[in-house]
């Protein structure tokens, strides 16, 4: 029988260029605050998983030993983008099997040691020997999006101004400036027809939850949030056609996490989901069955994603607002519905949240829609 | 001691890796009767197909793939422009090409006009240094 798994605490930086911290400055004090809120002591972890996908070796350890955390099982995990979401993903495979009972998740990334400018990808890659960067990726599927939906770039420009409008409420974002879609469509061009005001900004950051079993949550009096599914995915592979709208592994995902938990889109009160650039919510909006498919301009247009719609699709300002230091963002989506879901997020918070979803994809990889991809749900916990 | 058999020789050659990055030597694309094709393979058994050439099926993992040439003519499925590049010099411009056998490869696109949208046929080129594709003109004439 699978073991119930809960966050009972959370804990993250500020994203922003934290030039001045290694990743042990980066990642201790999310690890630190994590594990008070869960009214835990350091040397009450029985086991680390850390996502990254640029910390190099030992991610984990380095930040762990400075707070007296050694001897239990450390895991570093590296899956791009999903790294953080992949790190919680095993830590709630250990609990679900009865392995452990308290584990410390830590995402982490710090992306200005490389100066700016895409991410780098992996060089032996074929289609990126081609010249593929990430934004020409998303920038493909933005153009087709907009030949097949016969829309304009001001609909992309949309999704920046929405994400801006929230992150301005979020004191962890790294952009807390308003934007006119006029700004966002007159931004310097990156990747046509995505501008830079489109693109998530190079940052650092880190997050971290501590996941409970259901044994150890009836001792525990910190507030919690049940993980009602924890999905990954990898990538197919073809070398054929392959419709950039529909990004499968995200549907797939998607729909074995809502067949998992018991509840489905129309049940959700929050999603972060995986606004690396501006089109990537529109398809993801109907990836995730928010919308129907060939609907989501009109999701987003009629305030169906924002306070007062149907479902608040990124409160933190997502990857474009909040920031996206790769490996971070799984766990740092998952420290936001904590929040929200035990009534902590301030002025952001989305009244009487009970279900929220978090949703990763990591890495552009030749003939895969992504490499990894991470869905999570999660819901509150009944007093 | 004895030493190692010959099949167990043998069967270390067999374990070789692939040159998968040896891209100085590799030939991606030939040209015959002043058209462009690509180079690249299928599998014998599942069909599948590949570009660039590779010895082992992607669906099935069965060495099996013999080459095959694709080209001239494709449909461009999308295609963006890149401003922003550590390694290249920009802008260039880079798109997805479908090929009539069902073959999808990420093409260099050159000349392209203002306007080009999404689906418009393209045609192989290539001179000596490197393979594109571009508007394929021929298409717009009729």
């Amino acid at each position: 029988m699978m073991i119930d798994s809960f966050i009972i605490g959370a804990g993250m930086i500020p994203m922003g260029k934290h030039k001045l911290s290694s990743y042990s400055g980066l990642g201790v004090p999310a690890a630190l605050r994590a594990v008070q809120t869960a009214g835990l002591k350091t040397s009450d972890i029985q086991s680390v998983y850390c996502g990254h996908a640029f910390g190099g070796m030992l991610t984990a350890q380095r930040i762990c030993k400075e707070i007296g955390i050694g001897t239990i099982p450390m895991t570093n995990v590296d899956n791009a983008c999903s790294g953080g979401a992949s790190a919680l993903n095993a830590a709630v495979k250990d609990i679900a099997a009865g392995r452990i009972d308290i584990a410390l998740v830590i995402g982490i990334d710090k992306l200005t040691q490389f100066g700016g400018g895409t991410l780098p990808l992996v060089a032996e890659d074929p289609e990126v020997q081609a010249g593929m960067v990430m934004p020409a990726l998303y920038a493909m599927r933005a153009r087709r999006f907009l030949h097949d939906r016969n829309e304009t770039a001001e609909i992309l420009a949309n999704v920046s101004v929405k994400a801006r409008r929230h992150g301005k409420q979020n004191p962890y974002a790294q952009f807390r400036k308003e934007v006119t879609a006029e700004e966002v469509l007159a931004s310097r061009p990156i990747s046509d027809p995505i501008t830079l005001l489109q693109c998530c900004p190079t940052g650092d950051g880190a997050a971290a939850v501590v996941v409970v079993s259901a044994a150890y949550l009836r001792q525990s009096s910190a507030a919690s949030v049940r993980i009602a599914a924890s999905i990954l995915h990898s990538g197919q592979a073809t070398s054929g056609f392959r419709n950039m709208l529909h990004p499968d592994i995200t549907y797939h995902s998607a729909r074995e996490a809502y067949e998992r938990a018991g509840f489905g889109p129309e049940d959700l009160d929050v999603v972060e989901l995986h606004d690396a650039f501006s089109i990537a919510e529109l398809v993801y909006y109907e990836a995730l069955g928010l919308c129907p498919e060939g609907h989501a301009a009109d999701f987003l247009r009629d305030g169906k994603s924002t306070y007062g719609g149907q479902v608040v699709v990124n409160p933190s300002g997502g990857l474009l607002a909040k920031g996206h230091p790769v490996g971070a963002s799984g766990v740092a989506q998952a420290v936001e519905v904590f929040w929200h879901l035990t009534g902590q997020a301030g002025t952001r918070q989305v009244e009487g949240a009970r279900r929220a979803l978090t949703h990763v994809t990591g890495g552009g990889i030749a003939g895969m829609d992504h490499g990894a991809c991470t869905v999570h749900l999660f819901e509150t916990v009944a007093s | 001691m004895n030493e190692p058999t010959k099949d167990e020789f043998d069967r270390a050659v067999a374990d070789s890796p692939y040159a998968d990055l040896d891209i100085d030597t590799r030939v991606d694309y030939v040209r015959r009767d002043g058209q462009v094709f690509l180079c690249a393979s299928q599998s014998i058994s599942s069909g599948s197909l590949a570009f660039p050439q590779r010895s082992t099926c992607q669906m099935t993992g069965t060495a099996d793939m013999e080459p095959i040439c694709i080209g001239p003519d494709g449909t461009l499925y999308s295609f963006s422009t890149i401003h922003v590049s550590a390694t290249r010099t920009v802008p260039y411009t880079i798109g997805y090409v479908d090929f009539p056998n069902g073959l999808r490869v990420l093409a260099q696109v050159r000349n392209i006009p203002g306007n080009m949208r999404c689906d418009t046929p393209v045609t192989l080129k290539a001179d000596a240094a490197s393979w594109w594709v571009e508007p394929n003109t021929h298409t717009d004439e009729a």
